[in-house]
């Protein structure tokens, strides 16, 4: 891993066209702006697991499909 | 999961997952370049359509994984349902018009039969190039747990 020291609007730039700049620096935390392409995804990584465990989760639904189904007409 | 591997003949592939058995043609096969979170090698995806099942559809692997998903349109679930995608996901499905993608949600059934659908990481296809993905819009603000009552 690669690391550096940055203070504030100090920028690191990864590739041709990735710019991550600290905006703040707090007690329990550090802003970060991040100028990407757009064809680069930007994500925080939590959300990615999160995602990632609910379609696990979901991907284990059981068989009971004709009941889901039902509580979803009903709840339309 | 107990879905019988898949198999290819002229009529092409049959798809058997726990929830259906259908026939589909090989043109109908979605591209998912980055599969999905937890399953970035499954790559290859068919929409089974099973009326009696509706609004559920089930979104099922078909490079010899079984894993398959139930989805429902967001909007049949939360009318109002409405989120913008970043530049990064329109340039992924190769698609500058919003209103010709198609929109599921995945629906997830907890241990207590709790159902509840993934508003918040939607699957977004787009039919004219058989491309999907599932995004997670920044500005998203429906949780990723959307509660489906009794």
């Amino acid at each position: 891993m690669l690391v550096f020291t940055r203070r504030r609007h100090e920028t690191i730039m990864i590739g041709d066209g990735i710019e991550v700049r600290v905006l703040r620096v707090g007690r329990d935390g550090v802003r970060l702006g991040i100028v990407a392409p757009p064809e680069v995804p930007v994500h925080r990584q939590e959300i990615y697991n999160q995602i990632r465990d609910a379609n696990r989760s979901a991907a284990d639904t059981p068989h009971a499909v004709s009941a889901i189904a039902e509580r979803l007409r009903r709840h339309t | 999961m107990t879905s019988a591997p898949l198999q290819t003949d002229q009529q092409g592939l049959d798809v058997r997952s726990r929830f259906a058995t259908s026939k589909v043609n090989p043109r109908d096969v979605l591209l998912f370049p980055d599969g999905l979170p937890g399953y970035e090698t499954t790559k290859e995806f068919v929409l089974l359509d099973v009326p009696e099942q509706a609004p559920l559809k089930v979104l099922h692997a078909v490079n010899g994984s079984d894993t398959c998903f139930l989805v429902v349109d967001p909007k049949a679930v939360l009318p109002t349902y409405r989120c913008e995608l970043g530049s990064s996901d329109r340039l992924r499905l190769g698609t500058d018009d919003d209103h010709t993608l198609v929109w599921l949600a995945i629906v997830i059934v907890s241990d207590n039969g709790e159902v509840a659908v993934n508003l918040r990481a939607p699957i977004v296809i787009n039919p004219a190039r058989m491309t999907g993905r599932q995004v997670m819009p920044n500005a998203c603000v429906y949780p990723l747990r959307f509660v489906i009552g009794q």
